[in-house]
């Protein structure tokens, strides 16, 4: 039987590796697909929780459906960015962009 | 709650359509328009900025909800609007000069303006966790791309990114914080948040999700120890939208923020205020005394609103209705004199942002001179100028809820400030100016932008009770 | 009475500086001669004061009072006592002096007037402001003029001293920022009123008094200076240009002062008797390491800069006592230095717009050449010292003698100060004036017209005061009668 708790240690564990994907990754693109990583678990969160918290509404499920939206609107603007940015450099590694005192 | 038939409301969203449409409108202008004809866009939009501002005033006084509960119009909200809604003025105002220097004379630049004031509108006014995000990423994503906006540019595209992937990190954990609410009080909406959290029992989930939330909401508003980015973007960011990053969107964050905390977890008071209490002393310390050391002015002012950020988190440990109106009148007060200081930034250029090119700057541009001496005074919080109201105000409303450590720890930090605030009147007063380049005239909105921000740092100084008894006027009742 | 004198008097310079900023850079006769005339008006005002000042009584006279922001408690409050009288005829004279002292500026004239005008307006302020919101916005809107004043038309290390001048008195200010907040919450009802907290004094736990005298006393000690916060009084006096430093020395320094017979000493009373001591041994330091390094001085302005340190401290010691006589001593030291050391630094700059330097070893023998300016110069000289007969003598022997019945031994040694200027100044005269004349300077013209004209009224006041002390002592004795009752010392 796979209770609330399963999904959201699912959710933890997907967060935390988005966490750990932001900080270590130096890739511009893999990045932004931890950020997602992060998006998703706080989605499989609102679905579980509709699911079993309040059965019978779906807001939480309405929800992700929103998140998902942003994410993806996220994702076009992200992917202009570093396209713009490669254009100019050849180089999408995060560590490399490094004009301004970081 | 029913789902089945939506709860529309037109008219307690008119502001928001206002914006809404006129963006949707010069958007689609832009590509019909040729050649000088553009130049209609720019007016067009502050055309419809002014409106939104009489929708919003003429909204005043009225308490209303609408779809589903997720949408208030209250006078806290409408005090906001009209904070965002003068800052987006000024800055659309003072860019359009700009633009044509920088050669990105573009229509865009104007609607996704008026798109992330839409998003911070819908912060302010909404009752709802997902409509929070979702106005902040409306916001955010706009000002991801106007921080790259001079495309050509290497600081300015560097400056886009990394708004973008420190923004959307932080995002990522307002939304975590947001999912595990939903699962602590089975709900994301702040009213019945509260009832839950006035119970008994409150769920180790609820103060993950309040810290996560916190977080989330710290980046926007540059808190410690969520500051890094500002200084970077500030940096690389054209000045109009540094300007306007600087004012707006970290008075919807605050908005925010002032709406969860101490509107849905105002009972919890004691327990998250030890936290912001830390939060706020470093922040306004940090900020401060790294601004010390800095040479170029969007660097010096990017620290200058850490510190600034710092002083509304105190206004926020104060809680209170006191706290509340005074963490108002302060944002209200700031976007006045931040973007005045910016405006005289814009109409220097791209090219003069180190604190050498202000030499004697008074000597040359002697308007300029005085009035940006006058914002670096009210940012350094001296009377009689809206930066000490604000400041007296503060400190005073943290006085009264008992908080007097914090309140000298903030007058000792405004002390620090006023060095480095000093040390661009120095430049500007004492020194010889370094070089003999024409001097150009004022262009007339950028020159009416400063008349709107000096007129406003003054009377919010001199004559501020008005202005009080507004913000006094449009709280929302604390818990 | 229904006449707003007093807004009058703070409000007029604040015009003239509107005007002043209207004018064209090119003209500057204009622009000198507007200050000029609306410097004259609060001195006119002020006159018209002391004429309708009525001495029996120490209450507030020539009372204002309007609503201004209700939210923060605030209110618009001027109004007058035996105190503010004379510091405010002090302030518009010293004010209208400098102004036209300052005609010889030359760069920036302009601005120089601009800021000059909006320091007096603060400086009045802050003598006749009874709410305490209005009288810190007073202490620091004075900040910055002075500020741009030395730094812009100052010495060599102007930018140095500015900041340092700046930063010092904002420091003591923020503390007393605190310490008003601290008050306002700690009465009920809440109020800003200074008549009102007076009133209320009695309420205030002395642990609360202590905390809150501390902070206040930061704030006036910087500003007068007492030891060890005079640091940045020799720095900004000399760099300041001549008109900044007379207006520094005979007004700025008596705010601090005012600022303790104001405030700290009826609002709190148990502070004030408890630091008593400790004030009268500070400022027992004042007066001898004051005198101490005028001894040590070649150079003339600072020499003067440090005489000040000396002669604040008789103020500190009458103020530590807390005796009427005391007290109307400190008075009268301020009324006195400031006449006195006012006209010591204008002559000063009278000799070094001339000479170009202070060093006083490059002179010699310059009554010769100099008599006019040289007779002028002794007479102030003397007057510092504390002949009989001027100013200066009849503040020190009231502080004595109010002193010297608490502080036996501490009076002791502050006469010895009263010795050592004696002995600096007649060394200057002697260095300066007398001995072999220095051929270098024969081609030095002699005192103005102007420069005459400026130093007059201050002379005439030293020996009036000096010959005949009554009025004076008369106008100020109902009110210090009244705030040594409310300390009860």
């Amino acid at each position: 039987m796979i209770t609330l708790n399963h999904y959201l240690a699912l959710a933890s564990i997907l967060f935390c590796i988005g966490i750990y994907g932001v900080l270590t990754r130096r890739n511009a693109i893999s990045v932004l697909m931890s950020i997602e990583l992060m998006f998703n678990a706080a989605n499989i969160n609102f679905i579980a929780f509709s699911k079993f918290i309040t059965p019978v509404f779906l807001t939480g499920q309405v929800f992700a459906v929103f998140v998902i939206t942003i994410a993806a609107a996220e994702a076009t603007v992200a992917l202009a960015i570093v396209i713009l940015i490669y254009r100019h450099h050849k180089e999408i590694n995060v560590d490399k962009i490094n004009f301004l005192k970081w | 709650m029913s789902w089945l038939t939506p709860d529309i409301n037109f008219k307690i969203i008119s502001p928001e359509l206002i914006i809404l449409i006129v963006a949707l409108l010069v958007l689609i202008l832009e590509p019909l328009l040729k050649g000088r004809s553009k130049n209609i866009l720019p007016h067009i939009s502050w055309i419809g900025v002014a409106l939104a501002l009489v929708s919003v005033i003429t909204l005043w006084n009225r308490e209303e909800l609408g779809f589903n509960q997720m949408f208030i119009l209250d006078n806290f909200s409408c005090f906001f609007k009209i904070i965002f809604l003068s800052g987006t003025l000024l800055v659309i105002l003072s860019s359009i000069s700009y633009l044509k220097e920088e050669k990105i004379f573009h229509g865009e630049y104007f609607s996704l303006i008026l798109f992330a004031t839409f998003g911070m509108m819908l912060m302010a006014s909404s009752l709802n966790l997902i409509v929070i995000f979702l106005g902040l990423e409306i916001m955010s994503l706009c000002l991801y791309i106007l921080a790259g906006f001079r495309r050509y540019d290497l600081k300015s595209n560097e400056s886009s990114m990394k708004y973008f992937l420190i923004g959307a990190f932080a995002s990522g954990f307002l939304l975590y914080g947001i999912a595990m609410l939903y699962g602590a009080t089975n709900s994301t909406n702040l009213k019945e948040i509260l009832i839950f959290t006035q119970g008994f029992e409150n769920p180790l989930f609820l103060f993950i999700g309040l810290g996560l939330i916190l977080v989330g909401l710290g980046f926007k508003i540059a808190s410690f120890p969520f500051h890094m980015w500002v200084p970077d973007v500030y940096e690389g960011a054209p000045t109009p939208i540094t300007a306007f990053i600087s004012s707006g969107p970290k008075a919807a964050g605050f908005s925010a923020l002032l709406r969860i905390l101490l509107f849905a977890f105002g009972s919890l008071h004691i327990d998250w205020s030890f936290v912001l209490w830390i939060l706020a002393v470093l922040t306004m310390s940090f900020g401060n005394v790294i601004a010390l050391s800095q040479t170029n002015i969007k660097r010096l002012l990017a620290y200058s609103s850490i510190a600034h950020a710092g002083y509304v988190l105190v206004a926020l440990v104060a809680g209170g209705d006191s706290g509340i109106s005074s963490a108002m009148f302060y944002l209200l007060a700031y976007t006045f004199m931040n973007i005045g200081a910016f405006i005289i930034i814009i109409f220097l250029g791209e090219k003069k942002v180190n604190l050498d090119d202000y030499s004697g700057l008074v000597t040359k541009y002697p308007i300029l001179g005085i009035t940006l001496a006058l914002f670096m005074f009210s940012l350094a919080g001296f009377p009689p100028t809206s930066g000490f109201m604000a400041k007296f105000y503060v400190f005073s409303s943290a006085i009264k809820s008992g908080y007097t450590g914090l309140a000298i720890i903030g007058v000792l930090n405004s002390f620090v400030s006023v060095y480095y605030y000093l040390r661009v009147v120095v430049i500007m007063f004492m020194r010889a100016p370094v070089d003999e380049v024409q001097k150009v005239p004022i262009p007339f909105f950028l020159g009416l932008a400063l008349l709107f921000s000096v007129w406003g740092t003054l009377h919010l100084g001199i004559l501020p009770q008005s202005f009080l008894t507004l913000a006094q006027n449009s709280i929302f009742s604390p818990f | 009475m229904n006449i707003p004198i007093l807004s009058y008097m703070v409000f007029s310079p604040i015009l003239g500086m509107i005007l002043v900023m209207l004018l064209k850079k090119e003209q500057v006769q204009g622009i000198r001669w507007v200050s000029a005339i609306f410097s004259f008006i609060p001195l006119i005002l002020s006159f018209f004061l002391l004429a309708n000042y009525d001495p029996s009584t120490s209450k507030m006279q020539f009372v204002e009072f309007h609503k201004w922001i209700p939210s923060l408690g605030a209110n618009y409050h001027l109004g007058a006592d035996g105190l503010s009288v004379p510091m405010l005829f002090l302030t518009a004279l010293l004010s209208f002096v400098s102004i036209i002292g300052s005609f010889n500026i030359n760069f920036r004239v302009k601005e120089y007037f601009a800021f000059f005008l909006l320091l007096e307006t603060g400086m009045l302020g802050v003598f006749c402001a009874l709410d305490f919101f209005l009288f810190y916005i007073f202490w620091e809107i004075m900040l910055v003029p002075m500020y741009f004043l030395i730094g812009i038309w100052g010495g060599p290390r102007k930018e140095y001293a500015a900041i340092k001048f700046f930063l010092y008195t904002l420091f003591g200010s923020v503390f007393m920022l605190v310490g008003i907040l601290a008050l306002y919450f700690t009465v009920e009802p809440h109020t800003l009123n200074m008549m009102e907290l007076i009133r209320r004094a009695p309420e205030l736990s002395r642990g609360f008094q202590l905390i809150v005298y501390v902070a206040f006393y930061l704030a006036f000690a910087i500003k007068v200076p007492i030891f060890p916060f005079h640091t940045w009084l020799p720095d900004a006096h000399v760099e300041a240009p001549t008109a900044v430093s007379v207006v520094l020395a005979g007004i700025l320094l008596k705010m601090g002062l005012y600022g303790l017979l104001r405030v700290s000493y009826p609002m709190f009373p148990k502070a004030a008797l408890y630091f008593a001591l400790p004030l009268a041994l500070l400022a027992v330091i004042n007066i001898i390491y004051g005198a101490l390094v005028c001894m040590a001085q070649k150079d003339l302005k600072k020499l003067v800069a440090y005489s000040s340190v000396s002669h604040m401290g008789f103020c500190v010691l009458g103020i530590a006592a807390i005796t009427v006589t005391g007290i109307s001593g400190c008075v009268f030291q301020m009324v006195s230095h400031g006449l006195i050391t006012g006209a010591l630094f204008l002559l000063v700059g009278v000799l070094y717009d001339r000479a170009h330097t202070r060093d006083i070893d490059a002179f010699g023998g310059l009554w010769v050449k100099l008599p006019v300016y040289s007779g002028i110069m002794t007479l102030f000289c003397l007057g510092s010292l504390g002949l009989p007969g001027l100013s200066g003598f009849v503040s020190e022997f009231m502080v004595f003698i109010g002193a010297f019945p608490v502080f036996k031994v501490i009076v002791a040694i502050a006469v010895l100060g009263v010795v050592l200027t004696a002995g600096y100044f007649l060394r200057m005269i002697q260095r300066i004036f007398l001995g072999e004349f220095n051929p270098k300077w024969e081609g030095l013209p002699e005192i103005s017209g102007r420069e005459i004209f400026t130093v007059t009224p201050l002379a005439i006041l030293m020996i009036f005061i000096g010959v005949y002390p009554m009025p004076l002592a008369n106008m100020i004795r109902a009110t210090m009668e009244n705030i040594v009752r409310l300390v009860g010392g």
